[in-house]
């Protein structure tokens, strides 16, 4: 492996982790929804998988979640599964839908959906609260939006900053 | 920043949109009436409330005490020790459907409904 690729992919991962950290102290809709976010980092996800593939842009969200959960929510915490299962429901989401006609925002709207779909079953059953079921309609409606604008935001990241390695 | 959409995704966001709209409708038809409020700890039902009695009510969490208020038939979590306060700002909780999850407290309150006359204390 290219140590060039090792050098941007952690480098990736490091901004990924900031921007989680740094997300959480944004309160947003406290009211409504609890734990709602933009998913700034989904930026650099969504950024990862078009330009370095699937693979590596599942290391670098599960390494992701791991260092959040050791920096900030706690390792093995419901917070900690409940973050994995919605990374890994996104990124083979959006890979799936990536072959289709649709275009990036696109994309990271499945990615936002499937993100939320995986957060609020992992809820189910750790919490074993069904009711947490009906939540899902409002996170949908609010995950077209931050889909909308984390792959603006990408698509813009891809033409500033093409691929570096092979 | 400009914000391009193909004709697929606009049809995906219709799509999504209807869906999340007709969900919402079905859910709030849902709503019960006799509410009773169930509160977990650790996914054991440690307490059922009344919500037709106002009260205060304090419930031992992971963290230390959770105060729980009951006003007008609606719920809220008053106060408790956790780094975000994610749950005490969440609110009134009155609909069937809805939850306050504590996570750093290991406390779920969910509102059920009732449809026996029954009372439970």
């Amino acid at each position: 492996m290219e140590i060039k690729k090792i050098i941007y992919l952690s480098m990736l991962l490091a901004i990924t982790v900031i921007l989680s950290i740094f997300e959480s102290f944004i309160p947003l809709f406290n009211g409504i929804i609890p734990g709602l976010k933009i998913g700034l980092a989904n930026i650099i996800i969504v950024y990862s998988l078009y330009i370095y593939g699937f693979k590596d842009t599942l290391f670098l969200s599960l390494l992701k979640v791991l260092l959040v959960g050791i920096l900030r929510t706690g390792l093995f915490s419901i917070g900690f599964f409940i973050s994995l299962s919605g990374s890994c429901f996104s990124i083979i989401m959006m890979y799936i839908v990536k072959k289709t006609k649709l275009s990036i925002i696109g994309v990271s709207i499945i990615g936002a959906i499937f993100h939320s779909i995986g957060q609020v079953v992992m809820a189910i059953i750790l919490l074993k609260s069904f009711n947490l079921i009906y939540y899902l309609p409002y996170l949908f409606i609010f995950s077209i939006f931050t889909g909308i604008i984390i792959g603006s935001i990408s698509k813009e990241l891809i033409k500033k900053i093409p691929k570096y390695c092979n | 920043m400009n914000i391009k959409l193909n004709k697929n995704d606009i049809l995906l966001i219709i799509v999504l949109l209807i869906i999340s709209i007709i969900c919402i409708f079905i859910l709030n038809k849902n709503d019960k009436k006799n509410k009773v409020a169930t509160v977990y700890y650790n996914n054991e039902l440690i307490k059922t409330i009344d919500l037709n009695i106002d009260k205060t009510y304090e419930i031992e969490g992971y963290n230390g005490i959770v105060k729980i208020k009951v006003k007008n038939q609606k719920i809220k979590v008053l106060e408790e020790k956790s780094p975000l306060h994610l749950c005490s700002k969440s609110g009134y909780i009155s609909k069937s459907y809805e939850t306050i999850v504590c996570l750093p407290n290991k406390i779920v309150i969910e509102i059920e409904g009732n449809d026996l006359d029954t009372v439970v204390k």
